[in-house]
């Protein structure tokens, strides 16, 4: 079975003042309609040029994809026509921005701003536009939406401004969405909202969602599955249940022991030493060997390739050879 | 003023709201006011005060005030001031607003596109621009006014062409800043294309300090519109503030009304639209409307 988006080899290259990098190297991911795949990593280690990659926004120059193929619902979108990928997003993948402050027009109001998305996709009238702009509104929960959306998003909370932008995403009903950390500028309560919220818009729409996050605690209130994202690759995929348990890639399990446990005082927050190694420094060996502890020869002198061991597929020589 | 509740929220159209702010500003509405009589005046005056303002009605340099027909007096050839500043008015304004909007035009254009597109269309329209930026602005109108014939609208085509390198520069200033943010990248994700996000997406965002340069585009244009009267390149039969300062500055030490008059006119409109402006500036921009 053909998955409704799929990733496959993508190859994303910079070029920067240290010449050529590599931002994504070999990423092959896959969602399904109606599951919600979880990207996890650090800052910089390529979750955002994936989400990218998909709306065809890479910023190009300097930003080029080198090679691999995304296909949604089996069309290919790698060098595909401009208007084509102009029609479809929107309308087939939609986005959902980290910062509700920044990412909504501040010169018009949050209604006439969803309508135009409506309109963009949609032969609809002006007036039945914004009827369904207050509609959505209403549907992601927002009182009295007939009212709210003649308000400019300054007028409005951060939580009720990223609602304004999952309605405006689903406004065209997409098939797939991706959700590039949609709660990270938020309060931790109102960031359960916007959970349970996308958890009901993919019920209702049975769209697939691409959850990206450097935030574990998302990861398992949300995702069915999880990639886990290091240096540009993905480095770790299985279901969210098997990694949250049983993670293999010494930095899955270092994600996984920053979260916080309440009532354990005892239980100091491990932290992973160093940090994501610059792009262009990268050498031919594991990109994690650095900060690893289980790190010996092998890691220095080959990348580990995305396979399973037995469990699920890691790219870590250790886990390979038994020594984690 | 306390924020309306939620309960009592009237929905407000976005023209009504800003208006609601610029009538709160009181400089603005005198802005408004100052320059409605000075246009109304123009407009209507002549009905009320006819008089050719070329005819030589009286004795030269009659003082203010003196002879109840010619309340400003009269100049050096004899011809009533007041007459010439109510017909005067016209081509003034006339040649600033045309002026500004070709100003606009031509500087909005080219900066959005420079400013959007970036790489080689910034290249060229930006040297475009410094080719015509390092032409001292008042000789170059003053060749282009003498090369056509001198009329209203080729003075404010001149003036238009000789200001627009500022307004470009400026709106590509703001593109530049304004196309990374994420609201724009938003718009494209939903699917927008260039055209539109740079005339419904930018360009809204932009337009605050755009408003404040054309409405100062308009002061600076009726203020060169008169320096080219003054130097004798106007149109010579159209009366015009500049004009009159013009023919008048000989005699500016034995008679100060006729250029004292015609030049208060000048700075009135002037300062009258650079309040307009602000006032446009505070009402548009709605981060401050709350203030």
């Amino acid at each position: 079975m053909s998955a409704l988006l799929e990733i496959e080899d993508l190859r994303v290259t910079f070029r920067t003042r240290y010449g050529e990098v590599t931002a994504l190297d070999s990423v092959s991911l896959q969602v399904n309609a109606g599951e919600t795949l979880g990207i996890v990593g650090e800052s910089g280690c390529g979750k955002s040029i994936t989400a990218l990659s998909v709306m065809g926004l890479i910023p190009s120059p300097p930003g080029k994809i080198a090679g691999g193929s995304i296909r949604l619902n089996g069309e290919e979108l790698i060098g595909v026509s401009p208007a084509r990928m102009r029609a479809l997003r929107g309308s087939d993948v939609a986005m959902i921005f980290q910062e509700p402050m920044t990412s909504l027009n501040p010169v018009f109001t949050v209604g006439d701003q969803i309508a135009e998305a409506i309109m963009l996709h949609q032969k609809v009238s002006p007036d039945q536009a914004f009827r369904d702009a207050v509609a959505l509104l209403d549907r992601v929960g927002i009182p009295s939406p007939d009212r709210r959306a003649r308000d400019y998003p300054h007028q409005l909370s951060g939580g009720m401004r990223q609602r304004v932008m999952i309605a405006m995403a689903v406004s065209c009903r997409p098939k797939v969405l991706i959700a590039d950390e949609p709660t990270t500028a938020l309060d931790v309560t109102v960031q359960a909202q916007i959970f349970d919220l996308l958890n009901e818009i993919q019920r209702d729409f049975g769209a697939a969602i691409m959850l990206i996050t450097h935030d574990m605690g998302a990861i398992s209130e949300m995702a069915d599955r999880v990639a886990v994202m290091y240096a540009g690759r993905v480095i770790e995929t299985a279901t969210a249940d098997d990694v949250l348990d049983l993670p293999q890639h010494p930095y899955a399990r270092g994600l996984i022991d920053c979260i916080p446990t309440l009532g354990r005082a005892d239980h100091a927050l491990k932290e992973i030493p160093g940090v994501v190694p610059p792009l262009h420094l990268l050498g031919k060996g594991c990109a994690f060997a650095d900060r690893c502890a289980y790190k010996f020869d092998r890691c220095d002198a080959e990348k580990p390739l995305l396979t399973d061991h037995g469990r699920h597929p890691v790219a870590c020589h250790g886990a390979e050879e038994g020594r984690i | 003023m306390s924020e309306p509740t939620s309960s009592e929220y009237v929905a407000e159209s976005p023209a009504r709201e800003a208006w609601r702010m610029y009538r709160r500003n009181l400089p603005a509405v005198a802005g408004a006011v100052i320059l409605l009589a000075i246009v109304a005046a123009t407009l209507y005056g002549s009905f009320f005060y006819a008089g050719d303002p070329f005819d030589i009605v009286w004795a030269p340099h009659e003082m203010p005030g003196v002879e109840p027909g010619f309340p400003l007096g009269t100049d050096y050839l004899g011809r009533d001031i007041l007459a010439g500043l109510l017909t005067g008015g016209a081509p003034t304004l006339t040649v600033g607003l045309a002026a500004a909007a070709i100003t606009m035009v031509i500087g909005v254009a080219l900066g959005a596109l420079a400013g959007y597109y970036g790489g080689w269309v910034d290249t060229l329209l930006m040297r475009v621009t410094e080719f015509f930026q390092v032409l001292p602005a008042l000789l170059f109108a003053m060749v282009l006014v003498t090369l056509f014939s001198p009329s209203i609208w080729t003075i404010a085509a001149a003036i238009g062409v000789v200001s627009w390198p500022q307004t470009a520069r400026l709106t590509r200033a703001e593109f530049l800043k304004i196309k990374e943010l994420e609201y724009v990248t938003a718009a494209r994700a939903i699917g927008a294309r260039n055209k539109r996000i740079i005339w419904k997406v930018i360009l809204p965002n932009a337009a605050a300090p755009l408003i404040v340069s054309a409405t100062l585009t308009i002061g600076v244009a009726i203020l060169f519109e008169a320096g080219l009267s003054f130097l004798g390149l106007g149109d010579p039969n159209q009366m015009s503030w500049g004009l009159m300062i013009g023919a008048n500055r000989e005699y500016i030490l034995d008679a100060w009304w006729p250029v004292t008059f015609p030049g208060l006119a000048i700075f009135l409109t002037v300062f009258a639209v650079s309040l307009i402006g602000d006032g446009l500036n505070d009402a548009f921009n709605p981060k401050l409307r709350e203030r």
